[in-house]
């Protein structure tokens, strides 16, 4: 329940943030990826630094997690051919919708009606992704060719 | 109005960005998780489709189109009926945005994660296939955006 509600919590402040930032402006992200405003560039790489910094210091002092107890701790992947074929089918939605997942649901909080059909779509596509994973494990020769 | 006043205008990036970074970081040292919003969009289509039950993810979800909301509601710009950027206001946005919708889901997921799942959260880790999913996100996307306006 309280790993509920934080997350709930987290969640607010973060669509909050995406909106207040106009990330869920679709003008404003294709002005980011026209590379005409250097904002939103800057505000990504601050972000990543900080929580690279933050979480660095809590693996140091050997924080534990404050609702589950656990020892702060993660996991890394090598890279791989979905990584890049994954990125770039998103990177071909990405710059037609000039949105993603983060800024779509917050579109949505936001009255914006056309966050519906892309919401929508993204929907379908995570079906198709679970489709494929089943008919893979049904079939694991045609994985192996794959 | 105070509060319209501060919100008519966004925040400097170096306010933006560790607030964000603050987030991403919150997240691990309360309940040991990675941020990412394509998460809690799988939790409700795996609900849906009766696999499943919904998860952290699922509530960070909620709370991300919560914040849309309160964002909304205290800047006193609930709803928008105008058009969609590039894509216009006529009926094409529509279809255009289903369809870039079916890429996002699917290839992120493909992908293991979104720009927060990925780019956020896995890069905040230096998980190096998160490093090469957000780079190749980013140069795909940025790259198409300059093919479109050529074309359009």
């Amino acid at each position: 329940m309280r790993i509920r509600a934080a997350s709930v919590a987290f969640g607010i402040a973060f669509g909050f943030l995406l909106s207040w930032g106009r990330l869920t402006s679709p003008d404003a992200i294709r002005r980011m990826l026209l590379l005409e405003d250097g904002y939103f560039w800057w505000m990504f790489f601050a972000a990543v630094a900080v929580a690279f910094t933050g979480l660095r210091l809590l693996r140091a002092l050997r924080f534990r997690a404050v609702l589950t107890g656990e020892p702060v701790r993660w996991t890394t992947l090598r890279p791989e051919r979905r990584h890049v074929v994954g990125a770039a089918t998103f990177g071909l939605g990405w710059s037609i919708a000039d949105t993603c997942p983060g800024p779509v649901a917050a579109q949505l909080g936001q009255g914006l009606v056309w966050s519906l059909f892309t919401i929508l779509g993204v929907g379908i596509g995570i079906s198709l992704y679970f489709r494929r994973q089943r008919q893979r494990a049904a079939a694991p020769e045609a994985a192996l060719v794959d | 109005m105070p509060v319209h006043h501060a919100l008519s205008h966004g925040p400097h990036w170096w306010i933006l960005g560790p607030s964000i970074g603050l987030v991403t970081l919150g997240l691990v040292a309360t309940i040991n998780e990675r941020i990412g919003v394509l998460g809690g969009f799988s939790d409700v289509v795996e609900r849906i489709e009766g696999r499943g039950r919904l998860g952290w993810k699922a509530f960070f979800l909620v709370g991300v189109i919560a914040g849309g909301l309160l964002f909304s509601l205290l800047s006193g710009h609930w709803g928008h009926a105008g058009g969609y950027g590039w894509l216009g206001r006529g009926w094409v946005a529509g279809p255009a945005l289903l369809g870039a919708g079916v890429l996002i889901g699917f290839g992120a997921k493909t992908a293991g994660g979104c720009t927060s799942g990925n780019g956020l959260g896995g890069c905040s880790v230096a998980s190096p296939g998160s490093f090469v999913a957000t780079g190749t996100f980013m140069v795909t996307a940025v790259g198409l955006s300059f093919l479109f306006r050529w074309l359009v």
